[in-house]
């Protein structure tokens, strides 16, 4: 192989790879991910749309510092953060608090471990009483910043690391803020299935 | 490793971020300690949950609207 030759991912050399930027079409293979991300955080389709608009936007014009070969969707994606949290700061009415402090992670719990003679698993119980549309408010109803560490991770999949280098933080303050927003979700799905099930 | 240290780095093991070392621990735990085993599937059942409540596609035409704004 001479000195010259560039491989692709799969290892296999590649004719005249460009040294940056990406394509129309490996962008939009990440529309739907950066959509449903973009509902979470505006909590509305129109909305959703421009924020998704302006991303893409923003990515073609400055698709020459793109790195070709590196992380195109974690790219997308911080900018899709990015784009989301300037508009935030203009139209925050987000208090960015919340009672979660005096729950204790062994409260949480201690009804799922205690769960075992019932036949229907803790999981079973709660994959089955809790609706989609419950659990998109719930998420929905999280501080931002919680909302956005979860979203990001939980849905899709992103690493703390990746996470940490998309919003600018230290990887402490995502796992703060992720495990934080999980549990005032668990807590409001676990009590809503409660209710439910009462 | 007892179940508030389990409980304490089961967040980090059910998203792959533990070393193998700390992942081996808590596997070690997991197999020993069924009530900590349900918590374990409590926490992947929450994930489940989350990824499959959001899974929305986008619209066409916003697809088109971005695919003629990027020309």
């Amino acid at each position: 192989m001479s000195a010259y030759a560039v491989q692709g991912e799969d290892g296999l050399p590649t004719s005249e790879p460009p040294a940056t930027g990406f394509t129309e079409e490996q962008a939009m293979e990440h529309i739907d991910a950066l959509y449903r991300t973009a509902l979470r955080l505006t909590r509305n389709p129109a909305d959703a749309e421009d924020l998704v608009q302006e991303t893409y936007l923003r990515a073609f014009r400055f698709r020459d510092r793109f790195a070709a070969g590196s992380n195109l969707r974690a790219w997308l994606f911080k900018i899709l953060t990015n784009a989301a949290i300037s508009r935030f700061r203009h139209t925050s009415r987000e208090s960015g608090d919340s009672s979660l402090d005096e729950m204790e992670e062994s409260d949480l719990y201690a009804h799922v471990a205690g769960d075992g003679g019932r036949g229907e698993s803790a999981e079973d119980e709660l994959l089955n009483a809790v609706l989609d549309v419950d659990v998109r408010e719930a998420i929905e109803a999280l501080p931002e910043p919680f909302r956005l560490a979860v979203v990001l991770s939980d849905v899709e999949g992103f690493s703390y690391k990746e996470i940490a280098d998309m919003l600018d933080v230290p990887l402490g303050t995502v796992m703060s803020r992720l495990f934080r927003g999980r549990r005032i979700l668990r807590k409001r799905l676990t009590d809503a299935t409660r209710s439910t099930a009462a | 490793m007892d179940c508030n240290e389990l409980q304490a780095r089961l967040e980090q093991f059910v998203d792959r971020e533990l070393s193998n070392e700390e992942a081996a621990e808590v596997q070690a735990h997991l197999d020993a300690c069924p009530p900590c085993v349900r918590i374990y599937h409590f926490e992947v059942g929450m994930r489940r949950l989350v990824r499959r409540a959001c899974c929305e596609s986008a619209p066409d035409y916003l697809r088109a609207r971005i695919i003629e704004a990027g020309r």
